[in-house]
């Protein structure tokens, strides 16, 4: 059985209309007290496959790295000294058209508790979505010319790694350590950096020993730029052979070789894709021929679908989610699996909804089913993360961010029944891919949308993060952004807001630890990380200064310093990217390069920029705060004295140390003391002004932006960092994101107005900032009123979050993001003791969402450490457990 | 000597220098291994070089340097420093070398934190290199547990 084809609602004027001119078309028909869809469950197969995912382990795939290693082994590229976008269609072109079209996954494997290796776990494959990122039901992609070799020496031993082991066969490991690996030794975006850095004749440098330290930096483009939303909305509205058509025609008008080139490199790509789609439609109507029953008409339908889309516009809600998802595939196959995002999808399908449940073809329960089933099949791809960045990163996944709900091109309420589907669909997967995320806008969005996805919060424990819909809009716009720009944001990897399908921001390309510039105003200059060595200038002992002023401008020399060199780096990794990795796939599927006849990786994009991460910004708040105070306000601390404390962890200065943690003693950021807030605010005012206005690779007139989001580097730097003048002792964790340091802020109104006090113009992309609140399920005691208990919690939650967006009047923005852990301290210890019992168990880390059994343990304590809050007192909550 | 005796002989050799004189046990190690007896001992262990042209100095905190050379499927070894090497890798003692060549328990980060190991020029090698050992300490049975 064929797919039945109907018209597209995107083609012709519904398609100008509907993407164009912006969509005008959201609906809510649902009841406003039925918009939980608590009524639909997830459905045998779901079940199953979830069940499924949650024990099958990591398979590392070597399909994409072999194949693009042969090709460009048979086409001499290894010695080349530049790569152009039509080499790397070609390239793409052949693994899409040479991979296995896999319809069936019929077998994973899966660790057993206390025994090495792995064994054959059965799987019951029924997604009516064929194909997938790897060859593998859950496979790490290898990605040879970022970072894969980092795995070399574990290809025998990854199967029992003490946390997230990979399975990879005997025969595997050895085609990557005779073939494929050793190819790409001298030619991976790290190793070519390298190369430029050093220059010729040298082999070391003092910019690489700084990033080397991993202390004070790190840049990201060895292993990606990704961090971006693709546009799907031509592959939707006009299909990927519409896309080649624009191309032909571009090509013929197109003025050099150079040119032509880039447009035959997108035809090549877009045709990939097309070949790959009817691979998966041949399969699938081969595996029909020996099906029953349901499976065979779903292999037939399959079969119909993939021979259709995304070749061709999208005319069903099934086939619009098909074309995403194989655009998807391929965008995975040029782009490394990190921060990648998909934008805003209730957005982008509800056009395809709401023509199918109006015309009766579909309705919110098959909706709600085939949801599931796509965000299954997003997850079906983790990072190849090797043993040791497991603690820097571990746990994560690749962060494919999903965006629901806000306001429209026009600034009105988009929120619609897709939106509703989508939530539903996510609260009974609880899943760590993909990172769901909701816009809210404090005068457009309603009351029912926001206590929804606080209701999805309780039940899944960590997501949705929300995102405030008039704070973000308003620094993107000063970042230069169109007010329509603006308001069409999606979310990017962990929380970075990114104007969508047309920003090519790279927002996770710098790691910037905030805390390293303030040692080195401490140090003169100088890390105790790395002894001796003079690292930042000298900006004078920290003891002669006589003022408070004189040594947060040692500190601001010592941070813009550090943010220079990190760009520095940036940058020329930028460039060998430029020479190396350009995109077709991805510029093909972006608003700018089709018009411009530029890579993305050249500034094609219609928006441009880098995003940095701030490691430590609470912290380092708090330090300056201290010495403001303690040192030169009421002087009852000298300098000796400090360093000292600070040279021997606080030992015998342990009286010191809980004064400088006691917020009733020293200004601590996120208590509404005007003093440790300025100080905050200055901070971000500094850092935006640097990053601001540093140089970009990308060509004239792009800068940086600034975000506060730490994934899991808070702890992994914090291990690096020895005491703080804040009290922090040596090793402690940094704490995440934006967020307060943990333990010091006990009241939840004074957090949450501090937080919003940053001046949101400041941070362009974007913050974390996590709040932990007590279950519901805590406060019932012997089942009584439990769910008069829950309705209350939510409707606090909805407070908690609508006061923290509405800023206080004077100018303010509000909040920029939230995001949740609804879990308590016993559960979590239970996790720790019990891991089995928690297969499922989800956690906010700093943007991203995790299962906490992943975790090293120090990212784990890290969590469980964060202040709770009891929603109903609004007082921090404390455990003797 | 039969087989499983000289492949215990090796193991012990380079057992006796895990701790105090890691590089010296396991070059040694590596030498015998990629070496005519190796051939028999450890079938395919010299297929980890076949076709590879590396040079890797490695200098000690007390100053003493020592270069592993790869070149036409054979490895030699020298003592003294190289300048035209490709990976150079400082570490301070030979415990810090070993555990960033070798730690199963992530205990990488830990040899960063101690800022124990530098690697200067081509990274990549160094993964390499990391994998050879890892194979060798394997195959001989060592650091398993």
């Amino acid at each position: 059985m064929g797919a039945r084809r109907f018209a597209s609602p995107y083609v012709g004027g519904f398609f100008e209309k509907t993407f164009r001119k912006g969509i005008a078309m959201a609906k809510i028909t649902f009841p406003k007290t039925g918009l939980s869809l608590d009524h639909i469950k997830i459905n045998g197969d779901v079940e199953q496959m979830k069940i499924d995912y949650f024990a099958a382990s990591p398979e590392v795939d070597i399909e994409r790295a072999e194949l693009l290693t042969d090709y460009f082994l048979a086409n001499g590229l290894f010695r080349r000294d530049r790569i152009t976008a039509l080499d790397a269609a070609k390239a793409y072109r052949h693994i899409l058209k040479n991979r296995k079209p896999v319809v069936r996954h019929t077998f994973g494997y899966k660790k057993i508790k206390g025994q090495k290796g792995m064994v054959r776990l059965d799987l019951r494959d029924k997604s009516p979505f064929a194909g997938s990122t790897t060859s593998k039901s859950k496979g790490v992609i290898l990605y040879p010319e970022w970072l894969a070799l980092t795995l070399w020496p574990e290809l025998h031993t990854m199967e029992n790694r003490a946390a997230n082991p990979f399975q990879l066969s005997g025969e595997d490991a050895d085609t990557l350590n005779s073939k494929v690996f050793p190819a790409w030794i001298n030619f991976n975006i790290m190793d070519l950096t390298r190369n430029k850095v050093y220059g010729a004749g040298e082999k070391s440098s003092p910019l690489l020993k700084l990033h080397d330290y991993l202390v004070f930096f790190l840049v990201s483009k060895f292993q990606c730029i990704s961090h971006t939303i693709p546009d799907f909305k031509k592959a939707l509205g006009v299909g990927l052979r519409g896309v080649i058509d624009e191309a032909k025609t571009k090509q013929a008008k197109a003025g050099g070789e150079e040119q032509k080139d880039f447009y035959q490199a997108m035809i090549e790509g877009m045709t990939g894709i097309i070949e790959y789609s009817h691979s998966l439609a041949d399969e699938a109507a081969r595996l029909a021929i020996n099906a029953h029953d349901s499976e065979k008409d779903e292999l037939s339908e399959i079969a119909g679908i993939y021979r259709n889309v995304p070749e061709n516009p999208a005319t069903t809600f099934r086939e619009g989610l098909t074309t995403i998802w194989l655009c998807w595939i391929a965008c995975h196959l040029e782009n490394s699996n990190t921060g990648l995002s998909l934008g805003r999808l209730d957005q982008l399908l509800y056009p395809l909804y709401r023509d199918d449940v109006d015309a009766g073809r579909l309705t919110p329960e098959k909706a709600v089913e085939l949801v599931c089933h796509l965000w299954l099949k997003i997850g079906d791809h983790v990072p190849s993360i090797p043993e040791s960045g497991e603690q820097l990163f571990g746990g994560t996944g690749s962060n494919q961010a999903i965006t629901l709900g806000g306001v429209d091109e026009n600034g009105e309420d988009a929120v619609n029944d897709l939106t509703y589907v989508m939530l539903r669909a996510t609260e009974l997967m609880m899943l760590r891919d993909p990172n769901l995320n909701c816009r809210y806008h404090p005068e457009k969005s309603s009351r029912e949308y926001l206590e929804r996805i606080c209701e999805v919060n309780v039940n899944t424990r960590a997501t949705p993060a929300m995102h405030n819909d008039r704070a973000i809009i308003d620094a993107m716009m000063k970042k230069g952004e169109s007010e329509k720009q603006a308001r069409d944001y999606g979310v990017v990897g962990c929380v970075e807001p990114t104007s969508a399908g047309r920003g090519y921001m790279a927002t996770g390309a710098i790691l910037l630890n905030l805390a390293s510039a303030l040692e080195m105003t401490l140090f003169n200059g100088r890390h105790r990380h790395t002894g001796d060595a003079q690292i930042g200038p000298k900006t004078g002992d920290p003891a002669k200064f006589t003022s408070y002023l004189q040594f947060r401008s040692a500190f601001e020399t010592q941070a813009r310093w550090l943010m220079k060199q990190a760009v520095t780096l940036n940058n020329i990794a930028g460039g060998i990217h430029q020479k190396y990795h350009p995109t077709p796939i991805l510029s093909t599927l972006f608003e700018g390069p089709m018009e411009k006849g530029v890579d993305l990786v050249f500034a094609g994009a219609e928006r441009n920029s880098s995003g940095v991460a701030i490691i430590g910004f609470a912290d380092t708040a708090d330090c300056l705060s201290a010495v403001e105070k303690k040192v030169y306000g009421d002087q009852s601390l000298t300098w000796d004295d400090l360093m000292d404390a600070l040279e021997k962890n606080y030992k015998g200065y342990e009286a010191l140390q809980t004064e400088l943690r006691n917020p009733a003693k020293t200004p601590k950021y996120g208590n509404e003391d005007s003093l440790a807030d300025q100080n905050a605010a200055f901070i971000a005012e500094m850092l935006d002004d640097e990053f601001g206005k540093s140089p970009h690779y990308r060509g004239a007139g792009i800068h940086y932006r600034v975000g506060y989001w730490t994934m899991t580097s808070h702890a992994g730097y914090g291990r690096l960092t020895k005491a703080l003048p804040n009290g922090r002792g040596d090793r402690e964790n940094f704490t995440s994101g934006i967020t307060p340091v943990s333990g010091e802020t006990p009241g939840l109104t004074k957090t949450l107005n501090s937080v919003a006090s940053v001046p949101s113009r400041f941070l362009s992309s974007g913050v974390a900032f996590n709040i932990k609140y007590t279950p519901y399920q805590s406060m019932v005691v012997d089942g009584e009123n439990e769910e008069a208990i829950r309705a209350k919690m939510i409707k606090s939650f909805a407070d908690s979050v609508a006061g923290y967006f509405q800023g206080d009047g004077n100018g303010s923005k509000g909040g920029v993001e939230i995001q949740f852990n609804i879990t308590d301290e016993k559960i979590f210890r239970d996790a720790q003791n019990n891991p089995d019992k928690y297969v499922d168990l989800l956690v906010r880390v700093s943007g991203y969402t995790a299962y906490f059994i992943d975790l090293n343990p120090q990212m784990q304590n890290e969590i469980i450490e964060r202040t709770e809050y009891d929603l109903f007192t609004c007082k921090a909550v404390t455990y003797n457990l | 000597m039969t087989s499983a005796n000289q492949l215990n002989e090796i193991r012990k050799r380079i057992e006796a220098k895990f701790t105090d004189a890691f590089l010296d046990g396991l070059m040694e190690g590596m030498d015998i291994a990629f070496g005519p007896v190796g051939n028999v001992l450890l079938p395919g262990f010299k297929d980890n070089i076949k076709g590879y042209d590396a040079k890797y100095l490695f200098t000690a905190g007390n100053g003493v340097s020592s270069s592993a050379i790869f070149k036409d499927g054979k490895m030699s070894t020298n003592s003294g420093a190289i300048k035209d090497w490709d990976t150079r890798v400082s570490f301070s003692t030979p415990a810090a070398l070993r555990d960033f060549l070798l730690s199963k328990d992530q205990d990488i980060l830990n040899s960063i934190l101690k800022n124990e190991v530098a690697v200067d020029g081509n990274l990549a090698m160094i993964y390499r290199f990391g994998f050879i050992s890892r194979d060798l300490m394997g195959r001989l049975g060592i650091g398993q547990g």
